[in-house]
């Protein structure tokens, strides 16, 4: 920037500042908090006037969003249905480390899989740190058994948590899919897997009490 | 020894958590009987008397009671799972000091302790002490016992002293500066049964009645009405997350209404970030897939690093770092970043560890991030590149064993700045608003204005910084300090700088902050003007020179030296400051008080997040003592302290208050709003600005800027590594 521009953003910011604030500083350091709660009642009715004036074109239906996708996009492709939110998106994989795989929203949300398994997610605000299913091979095997399963979690006191769970799994009510009853610290859950030569391209997974159930369809594997 | 504190942090990651789930029935672990509602003091409590029970631990809360005997101000905090305090600050209505405005404004403080938990026929009883430290128009004692009678039904029985036995040891012995423990008082006078029960009706309602022996006396005299019956009733309305509100009838002729609301530390509404997901770990390829690239030939191409440095500074530019400066070899690559976003340092790491993945060649296998604050290393993290490739989607104690934190080199080495990082031109214009509390004529004061702020930093930890400031509008004027003898009367400003003997106190005290208004002028300010040099002579020693206008009211030169090993529990500094007190009106003008202050302190990290704090020294007002600071910090950055400093003055020197002391309170914006931020929140509330026990308020100190990244928080906050 030269010292001529700066000038002048220097002269525009101080006539506005009482109003808004600027410079050249990551907004993530130099705004106040006063700033910011204001900023944050701004962008609370911006988003509530955007919320009146709907868009006239209807949203897309699932279907056509994979179409389009799979047109678009040649990496392998999830398409995820978030049910406590209410939305379905479809995920790219951007990484790979060993069998797990990383997926990715655009807006930068990230399921982290393996093998059709949810091992974490990233970028929800109630993240899955890490699962660790002592159940995988029961499902993936298809066999009845029984098995610990410890979910970690990212607590609102800074530190990952474990939650442990005890879990039973079986066939379900379908051909071809395994159903995995858990049961601890005072809920429970039930994931659905539908196995095929030990991938799991269909399956319902709960990730943690606030985030409740994802579905994940694999589009491209 | 460093093993040992290590695995003792990480323990706290693997403990079981029932909250994570929400409300669990049965735990195995006995905690203390929980409140159901508070009292008009702002204590778990029946309607105004207190209950054995206390609040989940960390909370810290807030109630808001009035009615036409007072309207009271409360702040509870539960300091550790038993111990529950709270500030308060109350209009009294009918009570008359020197003021005479037929109320008063009054600060008081209360502790209490839950001792024994309920079993089987044993109820749970706490001792609490109310207002002990204050002028006493609260002051009283209690023992209580809280049992269930049924699943919804909860009475207490208690004996109370002072206030609560209806004996009041309002008005203070003249003479009296107040705001010490009255400990001759305590547990003092006659003893009297005070008594409540209340009814959880269903979630949300619950109803109370008690019967009190408070009996209102000087309120109800300074209002000419009769003193209130004995028996009171409220209900009580829960809503939201964490608000109620009550209504309540002291003796069924006084009418009153309360507000309520609590923030847990432990839950908040985006436990894990709303920040983006991390680029992931990006595995090497086969030897034979890249044999140039795992036979390090590349590091022989002095192309190779100024590229991968530039690529690497860009992607950790996205995730708010600064790549500082970066040494490569073909296997081995160290990084110096300053992490300018998130809360916990060890989410800078993490996130750095998988980006250097993604940008090194394969033949780099030892990765050091090393954390900078401002251009000054404070400690490197070594890790094996194949245990980060190994150790993605596992727990985070697993990479913690994995890595080696130690002492950051002082001297850069081989580090080669990244282009364009110095010097480096930061600047901001923005609003301001200020805020006074606890003036006795009007409680909340604020100023708002316009902000300029610029920082220069000509060369790694040689920093230039100014803040510019122009008031707008607001409650807080120019004026000048309490006229003595007169109480309530303030001098004018014209009158203040007119007689340089006023500077001092009639008990010979030099007036260093009770004429802190005096520096409220309409024109310009400049709050802060200088040049800090940090450096770190040694590995386990850090430095910092600031000089200039170092804060509104001083100027001068301030030196400091921090001793800190990174895996230490325990610093030590010191710190010696030449100051001479500023012009009130004239930004570059100095008056004639100069005097030097200096502190030696120790700081002390124990376990669970509690800390403590030593200064012994000199103070502004050339008086010496000591400070003493505790403070509970969470891994989340939560920070709740009180502190109390003691100086040679006398309580009659130091004036009302008796000596200094206040608490201090600090949220991450981050906690609240789930956007990566290092902003807080936050405020120190101490007694009224006297000119006992002051410091000089410079910015920059060491301990704070070095300890992010030394062992203690940087462990507490690991579980945030894969973040």
């Amino acid at each position: 920037m030269s010292m001529g521009s700066i000038r002048r953003t220097v002269m525009t910011c101080a006539a506005l500042a009482v109003l808004a604030s600027c410079g050249n500083e990551g907004s993530d350091q130099a705004e106040s908090p006063f700033t910011i709660a204001a900023r944050t009642v701004g962008e609370a009715v911006a988003a509530r006037r955007a919320a009146k004036q709907e868009p006239a074109t209807p949203p897309k239906s699932p279907a056509e969003m994979a179409a389009e996708a799979l047109r678009v996009n040649p990496a392998p492709l999830i398409m995820v249905g978030f049910e406590s939110l209410g939305r379905t998106q479809i995920m790219a994989m951007t990484g790979q480390n060993g069998a797990t795989r990383t997926y990715m929203t655009p807006s930068e949300e990230a399921l982290i899989i393996r093998n059709g398994m949810l091992v974490g997610t990233r970028g929800l605000g109630n993240d899955l740190s890490v699962a660790e299913p002592g159940t995988e091979s029961l499902i993936r095997s298809g066999r009845s058994g029984s098995a610990t399963r410890v979910m970690r979690y990212y607590s609102g006191d800074g530190l990952e948590r474990p939650l442990s769970f005890d879990c039973n799994t079986g066939p379900g009510p379908k051909p071809g899919v395994t159903v995995e009853n858990c049961e601890g610290h005072g809920v429970s859950f039930q994931n659905s897997f539908m196995v095929q030569g030990g991938q799991i391209p269909v399956s319902r997974q709960w990730v943690g009490p606030a985030l409740g159930y994802v579905t994940i369809q694999t589009l491209r594997p | 020894m460093r093993r040992s504190r290590l695995t003792g942090r990480l323990m706290a990651t693997t403990l079981p958590v029932a909250f994570l789930v929400g409300s669990v029935s049965s735990t195995a672990v006995a905690e203390p009987m929980q409140a159901r509602n508070m009292s008009t003091y702002g204590m778990p409590g029946g309607i105004e008397t207190p209950t054995a029970e206390a609040l989940p631990d960390g909370t810290l809360g807030g109630t808001l009671a009035y009615s036409e005997y007072a309207r009271r101000h409360n702040i509870v905090f539960q300091a550790m799972p038993r111990l529950t305090t709270a500030l308060r600050y109350s209009r009294i209505e009918g009570v008359t000091d020197h003021n005479d405005l037929g109320h008063i404004w009054d600060r008081s403080f209360d502790l209490r302790f839950q001792f024994l938990d309920e079993a089987g026929w044993r109820p749970a009883v706490a001792v609490g002490l109310q207002d002990f430290m204050g002028t006493g128009v609260y002051s009283g004692e209690y023992v209580v016992a809280t049992k269930n009678i049924t699943p919804t039904v909860r009475a207490s029985v208690g004996f109370g002293w002072g206030r609560l036995a209806g004996e009041s040891r309002w008005p203070p012995e003249p003479g009296d500066q107040g705001g010490k423990p009255n400990i001759d008082d305590w547990f003092s006078g006659s003893a009297k049964p005070f008594g409540s029960i209340t009814w959880q009706v269903n979630d949300r309602l619950s109803l109370a009645a008690e019967y009190s022996n408070d009996n209102y006396m000087h309120e109800a005299n300074g209002l000419g009405e009769d003193e209130p019956g004995n028996l009171n009733l409220a209900a009580y309305y829960r809503f939201g997350q964490g608000y109620e509100v009550g209504l309540y009838t002291l003796g069924g002729d006084t009418f009153g209404a309360q507000f309520s609301f609590s923030l847990n530390p432990n839950k908040a509404p985006y436990p894990s970030g709303l920040e983006k997901a991390p680029a992931p770990v990006r595995p090497r390829p086969a030897p034979a897939a890249d044999p140039e690239g795992w036979s390090g030939q590349w590091a022989q191409d002095p192309t190779a690093q100024p590229a991968i440095q530039q690529a690497l500074s860009d992607a950790l530019a996205k995730e708010g770092q600064l790549l500082e400066s970066m040494a490569l070899s073909g296997n081995r690559a160290e990084v110096r970043i300053r992490n300018q976003r998130y809360i916990q340092q060890a989410e800078a790491i993490g996130r750095t560890a998988r980006l250097m993945t993604r940008a090194l060649p394969p033949s780099v296998e030892t990765m050091v991030i090393t954390s900078s604050a401002d251009g000054i290393p404070t400690s490197s993290v070594t890790l094996r590149r194949s245990d980060v490739e190994r150790l993605e989607n596992t727990e985070a104690g697993k990479i913690a064993s994995a890595v080696t934190l130690s002492d950051a080199r002082p001297y850069p080495g081989d580090l080669v700045a990244t282009e364009g990082m110095y010097p480096r031109f930061r600047w901001h214009i923005g609003p301001y608003l200020d805020l006074g509390l606890f003036d006795p004529g009007e409680p909340l004061r604020y100023e708002v204005g316009a902000e300029a702020r610029a920082t220069y930093e000509i060369m790694p930890g040689l920093i230039l910084a100014g803040t510019l400031r122009q008031r707008a509008f607001g409650s807080m004027d120019q004026r000048g300090p309490g006229i003595p003898g007169q109480r309530g009367d303030h001098y004018t400003p014209e009158e203040y700088e007119a007689d340089p003997s006023l500077e001092t106190t009639p008990e010979g005290v030099p007036r260093v902050r009770s004429d802190t208004r005096m520096y409220r002028s309409d024109g310009p300010t400049i709050p802060e003007l200088t040049l800090a040099w940090y450096a770190r002579p040694s590995d386990t020693i850090y430095t910092r020179v600031t000089a200039g206008l170092l804060e509104r009211a001083y100027g001068g030169v301030s030196a400091e030296a921090l001793w800190k090993p990174v895996n230490s529990p325990l610093a030590l500094g010191i710190e010696i400051n030449r100051v001479r007190k500023r012009d009130f009106e004239d930004v570059f003008g100095f008056r004639d008080y100069e005097v030097t202050t200096g502190h030696v302190s120790a700081y002390y990290e124990f376990a669970q997040g509690y800390t403590a704090q030593l200064d012994v020294g000199q103070y502004l007002a050339g008086d010496r003592g000591a400070t003493i600071s505790l403070t509970r910090e969470f891994a989340n950055g939560w920070r709740i302290g009180a502190f109390a400093t003691k100086t040679d003055l006398s309580e009659d020197e130091f004036g009302e208050g008796s000596f200094d002391k206040g608490i201090s309170i600090s949220i991450p914006i981050s906690w609240a709003t789930g956007q990566p931020s290092r902003q807080r929140a936050g405020s120190t509330i101490r007694s009224l600005s006297r000119d006992g026990g002051a410091r000089l308020n410079v910015n920059g100190r060491l301990y704070d800027k070095v300890r992010d990244s030394h062992s203690v928080k940087l462990y507490e906050g690991w579980g945030r590594f894969w973040r």
